[in-house]
């Protein structure tokens, strides 16, 4: 049946040309767009006069980059933070959402309305949350008897932003733990039932190692997320001037390029930020086979 | 047959061509601004073609943030505007890129046409080569002030004797917390704090401070001086708490005065039309005195050519034009900015706007003005020491500390834009 399927002759010569679109495409935006930035990332440009070569100077002028640094930091952080506590949250919610009960499709709703709302729209939403005086936070605190806090100040914006992140990730990760729960052969719970089994120990044994998969996929998928969140951070924390309280990478990158006149530093710090995510993904890949040994 | 086709089509090109011998230049002005003030632009554009028939304009407007992106594409991508809009401080960084036309040899050759622009709004646009752009319009800051919140909490209004120390007791007295509920309703004052522009900038030159010497790469506002002025605002802000935070003022809008929770504010002319527009009952009076005088900021929008336009000559008719009296009797119209001609600021044009605010205050104040740095780099610059600023603006840390910091950050980036 497979065998019928496959281009013959005239066929693979038709099949790639209807291709063709797609692969240029594909050729120009992607590769293309690689293959600039990496060189640009090795030139001293402003955009408005010709580039220069600049070797590695791009490079190894980043870490002396104060602006660089602060976002790198505050990236760093934000992703240190946001990754575990997205996955964690998100297959609890998939785990408690897994069942039939009445009210389920609701609640799978309702974690997953974030995905879909529109970025801007939400973060204004936030911003209300997290408003100083009149902000629902601070209204519960100060109706309990608490200090009203300054969530968007530069002391404590890191953790208004990640929870307001997590908060908005955790509908994707669910479907995609649903997903891996809906795949588990009931036949491995029968069997553990069979053989007396508690709750904890299908969870354990069946449950997790058969979640796996879609833990790496999850926890990859986060963290490149992290690295290139934005959205809900400076609509949170901008300032006046269209700037942030909490610059992260990917505001550093825009920073520099198109409103600095850096576009090789801006170049420069795009390449790390891929590498960043490369090696993080290479290391999840190493754990992934370590673990699919075992499970 | 086809003889007759072939006899049509030389007859089509034939009129064709005549039709070219009478076409138009065509030139392009980009600016920034609202959608009104780029029709306010248009009838300008219309009113110089009806003066010159061989050239037409098409005006683009775009908002700030866009107009900056899309500019720079455009000039990248060597499709620029042939006339645009510039911002006083950032025109070193575009002028030091060679990508604005050098307008010295059309000045050269008509030397009267800057006779009657006020001085100090050129100076921002002079190099050693000469002038690659000419002001468009000037703003000045000043204090505005809500004579309603004055006059329901019995305070007298300001006048143009106004010190700091009365600003700040005038504001403490105006910082209420209406409903009792714990929490201050009413402001006496608010700023925009990160630019240097509204407030930081006059109230570091009134204490005797300066700002920035980008010659020499130095960032000079942790002077003695410099941070007696940030220790005044400071302590309206942080000890009197007579201002917002800016999360508090972000509750109600990003202008104070505007969102009526501010009794005082400072601004320069382009906020009036939106002040009035709102029914905001408002008087304006000179930037407070300081121990080392009176001193606010003044900034111009200019005119810049693009320095690979097709049409150099019909380009510079145009800027010729917006900057002719008749051109800036227009201009005046649109009641953001102060013209850039002393004989269009005494007409009536501009002190008989319809928003009901002593117009004259603002061209006064070009008498205590210093002119806003401008230097290459300004944009990264003025970025860096706004985001280190902000420090300066939390009890949690000593001003020293932040403001050593701001300079670090600006000092780098003066370094990096040599």
């Amino acid at each position: 049946m497979m065998a019928n399927l496959r281009p013959l002759g005239l066929e693979r010569a038709w099949l790639l040309i209807f291709l063709l679109p797609t692969l240029f495409g594909l050729a120009l935006g992607a590769f293309g767009s690689i293959f600039a930035t990496l060189s640009i990332s090795f030139m001293d440009w402003d955009l408005l006069t010709p580039p220069v070569a600049a070797g590695f100077s791009n490079y190894v002028g980043l870490p002396d980059d104060r602006l660089f640094n602060q976002a790198f930091w505050n990236t760093l952080a934000f992703a240190g933070l946001y990754v575990p506590l997205t996955v964690v949250i998100s297959l609890f919610v998939a785990l408690g959402l897994n069942r039939k009960l009445p009210g389920t499709t609701f609640f799978r709703i309702a974690f997953f309305l974030p995905t879909v709302s529109s970025p801007t729209a939400v973060g204004l939403l936030w911003t209300w949350i997290y408003a100083q005086d009149n902000g629902v936070l601070n209204e519960a605190i100060t109706a309990l008897g608490g200090d009203p806090v300054r969530w968007l100040s530069r002391d404590v914006a890191l953790y208004s932003v990640v929870i307001a992140n997590v908060w908005g990730a955790i509908g994707g990760g669910m479907i995609i733990f649903l997903a891996g729960l809906q795949s588990i052969p009931r036949d491995f719970y029968e069997v553990a039932d069979l053989d007396g089994a508690k709750p904890w120990q299908r969870l354990w044994f069946i449950t997790l190692p058969a979640l796996a998969p879609s833990m790496f996929f999850q926890t990859v998928l986060t963290t490149i997320n992290a690295f290139q969140a934005f959205d809900y951070i400076y609509i949170l924390t901008r300032t006046g001037n269209g700037n942030s309280n909490m610059p992260t990478l990917v505001f550093s990158i825009y920073r520099s390029g198109f409103r600095f006149f850096r576009m090789g530093d801006a170049a420069a710090q795009a390449v790390v930020l891929t590498a960043i995510i490369l090696v993080l993904t290479f290391v999840y890949f190493r754990l992934q086979k370590k673990w699919g040994a075992t499970a | 047959m086809k003889l007759v086709t072939t006899t049509g089509l030389a007859l089509l090109m034939a009129v064709g061509a005549a039709g070219s011998a009478f076409a138009q230049t065509e030139i392009t002005f980009s600016l920034w601004g609202s959608p009104q003030e780029g029709e306010v632009w248009q009838e300008i554009a219309s009113a110089f073609e009806a003066e010159h028939p061989d050239i037409a304009v098409n005006v683009e407007v775009a908002d700030w943030d866009g107009y900056w992106e899309k500019l720079r594409v455009q000039v990248a991508g060597g499709t620029p505007p042939d006339v645009f809009a510039m911002d006083a401080p950032l025109y070193p960084d575009w002028q030091s890129r060679g990508v604005l036309l050098n307008l010295q040899p059309y000045l050269d050759a008509d030397p009267e046409m800057l006779d009657g622009i006020y001085p100090t709004t050129l100076e921002a646009y002079k190099t050693d080569e000469g002038m690659f752009g000419l002001p468009r319009d000037f703003q000045t800051i000043v204090l505005f002030y809500n004579k309603d919140m004055f006059d329901a909490a019995g305070v007298e209004y300001p006048t143009s004797e106004w010190t700091w120390q009365d600003f700040r007791d005038a504001a403490a007295e105006l910082t209420i917390d209406k409903d009792g509920d714990g929490t201050t309703d009413q402001w006496g004052a608010w700023a925009e704090v990160y630019d240097m522009e509204p407030l930081w900038g006059p109230v570091v030159w009134s204490h005797g401070g300066e700002i920035v010497d980008p010659e020499a790469g130095e960032t000079l506002i942790d002077s003695p001086e410099a941070m007696e002025g940030f220790e005044f605002i400071r302590s309206v802000w942080l000890d009197d708490k007579s201002m917002p935070t800016s999360e508090q003022l972000s509750q109600y809008g990003w202008d104070g005065l505007l969102s009526g929770v501010a009794a005082m504010g400072f601004s320069g002319h382009w906020s009036v039309p939106e002040y009035s527009q709102a029914g905001l009952n408002l008087g304006v009076v000179p930037m407070p005195e300081g121990p080392a005088g009176r001193k606010t900021m003044v900034n111009s929008a200019g005119f810049v050519v693009s320095a690979s336009t097709p049409n150099p000559d019909a380009a510079w008719e145009f800027v010729k034009y917006a900057t002719s009296e008749a051109g800036q009797t227009e201009l005046a119209k649109i009641g953001l900015a102060i013209p850039i001609r002393e004989s269009v600021t005494s007409s009536d044009a501009y002190l008989g706007q319809e928003a009901d605010i002593d117009h004259q205050v603002f061209v006064d104040a070009l008498e205590y003005a210093n002119v806003k740095p401008s230097f290459k780099g300004y944009e990264e610059w003025s970025g860096a020491v706004g985001d280190a600023l902000s420090l300066a603006w939390s009890e949690g840390v000593p001003l020293e500390d932040a403001l050593a910091e701001a300079v670090d950050y600006g000092n780098d980036a003066l370094a990096a834009n040599r």
